[in-house]
């Protein structure tokens, strides 16, 4: 196989990967801050079933939930699987995965605020939703962007565990020219693709920070 | 309350159309041909698996038993999907309906009560691959030594216990598994491991592009290769059998073979005149 073929290949297994990446962002990044709020109720039930939710999705591994959500509707509930479950799986147990992960980082963030802020804006006259819309909100990013870019990156990095459930990204795409070839140099073009993909977030994020650094 | 409510909202969304995706695609099988989606056959094979399916030079998926598995979708009017699959997870694949059969160098022995097969079409070996000045040169020196063998691969079978080898297994100083033949042989390479247990096409492929291993003389067992279907689904098992006879008698199943000839694929592995009751000369005057 040439260089270029070779390239080509992990280039769309790099563009499947990406398509996993910004999708679960797209649905765990708001997901985790509802989640989040229920971690945070005081309602006692809401808030019991998602600490629930959150230790059993972090507490098991994303493979195997992966391959819980795909095969579960068969399993469970004797349902067919269509061709275009594969792909709404992959992203459903992502998301949900993710989610989990972002609620907490949220969290820390909110509970960070100190009760003072609160106190203030009430007596402005700031209704409860407005203060955390326009006064908590806006300080909570700026505090959690460095756990999030953290999470980020992780994430890039296991859109490789969707090969269990038979979606080949550029991973899988680089094992199988390996195997072809009977060479280890396609891992190291799979590291780069990586690195550089990697390498553009971490940036991106770092501008976002300085963006965000005002008062300080 | 509100954010109790968005709570509930989204979940039960997600739930609709979990369900919702799952219920579009739960018509029941097509009649008469045992596929899942009708007109479509969904190969489910292990891309790492040179030469029996594997990435070609131009990034498209091949293979001595894909070529097959076309030949049948040209014949029944049928689309072939090659669909790669994470090897561990075959039989969740195969029995979701996700895919329609394995057809990869797949060995029949010892599976035959999990499976539904076709006639079997090659004649296979386990073999032991060394390195040539590793010094080992028969079953019995590999006393002490560590072998790698793949995850849930026929080999294991063969030497885990209750399997034909197992008692050789016993001498061995390890039986390590790994994931995928490439990073077998780098270990083997590395020194790591001693030995590899593998299937002898797949041994010829890798060593032709190594320098410096050694097939041992000695097999660990012979068995047969054959497509396995979900169990219980003869309709499907019943045509690949009739188009392979097909393919046999009109010669395509031989020119196919002699593709994959100089890449481990040898003709005397061929044995789908005998499973289907007919000599090779026969097969010929046919």
């Amino acid at each position: 196989m040439s260089f270029q073929v070779m390239m080509h290949e992990l280039g769309e297994g790099m563009l499947k990967s990406m398509g996993i990446f910004s999708l679960t962002l797209l649905f765990a990044l708001p997901l985790g801050l509802l989640v989040s709020f229920g971690r945070m109720s005081k309602n006692r039930l809401l808030k019991g079933v998602v600490w629930t939710y959150i230790s059993i999705m972090r507490g098991t591994p994303l493979m195997l939930q992966l391959l819980a959500v795909y095969f579960g509707p068969f399993y469970l509930a004797g349902l067919k699987l269509g061709s275009n479950w594969r792909f709404t799986a992959i992203i459903l147990a992502f998301s949900v995965n993710y989610a989990a992960y972002f609620a907490e980082i949220y969290r820390s963030g909110i509970e960070s605020m100190p009760p003072g802020q609160y106190e203030a804006a009430q007596l402005l006259g700031y209704t409860k939703v407005s203060t955390f819309m326009r006064i908590i909100f806006p300080q909570v990013i700026k505090r959690i962007l460095p756990a999030v870019t953290n999470e980020v990156i992780t994430l890039i990095k296991d859109t490789s565990l969707a090969f269990s459930l038979a979606y080949a990204e550029m991973f899988t795409i680089a094992k199988q020219i390996a195997a072809k070839e009977t060479s280890f140099m396609p891992f190291l073009a799979a590291a780069v693709f990586y690195y550089v993909f990697n390498a553009l977030i971490a940036f991106l994020m770092e501008r976002i920070e300085k963006a965000m650094a005002y008062y300080t | 309350m509100r954010k109790k409510i968005l709570v509930t909202v989204m979940s039960a969304m997600l739930a609709c159309s979990m369900l919702g995706t799952c219920a579009m695609a739960g018509e029941t099988e097509a009649e008469g041909t045992g596929l899942a989606a009708e007109g479509t056959l969904v190969v489910g094979f292990d891309a790492e698996y040179p030469p029996y399916g594997y990435m070609d030079d131009n990034g498209d998926y091949t293979g001595f038993d894909l070529d097959l598995a076309q030949a049948v979708c040209e014949l029944e009017g049928w689309t072939m999907e090659a669909k790669p699959i994470d090897w561990d997870s075959k039989d969740m694949e195969l029995n979701s309906g996700s895919i329609d059969c394995i057809w990869n160098g797949f060995t029949m022995n010892g599976r035959e009560d999990d499976y539904t097969f076709s006639v079997p079409y090659v004649n296979n070996s386990q073999v032991i691959v060394t390195a040539e000045d590793s010094g080992i040169d028969s079953l019995a020196a590999l006393e002490g030594k560590t072998v790698g063998v793949q995850a849930d691969s026929a080999a294991l079978a063969l030497l885990s216990e209750g399997g034909e080898q197992a008692d050789l297994a016993g001498t061995f100083g390890d039986l390590t598994q790994f994931a995928d033949y490439n990073t077998a042989f780098a270990e083997l390479m590395a020194g790591s491991l001693d030995a590899v247990a593998i299937d002898i096409g797949v041994a010829q492929y890798q060593i032709n592009g190594r320098e410096g291993y050694v097939i041992l003389d000695e097999y660990l067992n012979a068995e047969q290769y054959a497509v396995g279907v979900k169990k219980g689904n003869t309709v499907l098992a019943d045509i690949i059998d009739k188009d392979l006879a097909i393919m046999l008698e009109n010669g395509s199943f031989e020119e196919i073979a002699a593709k994959y000839a100089d890449m481990g694929i040898k003709a005397d592995m061929l044995c789908l005149a005998e499973s289907l009751g007919l000599d090779e000369t026969e097969a010929e005057n046919a």
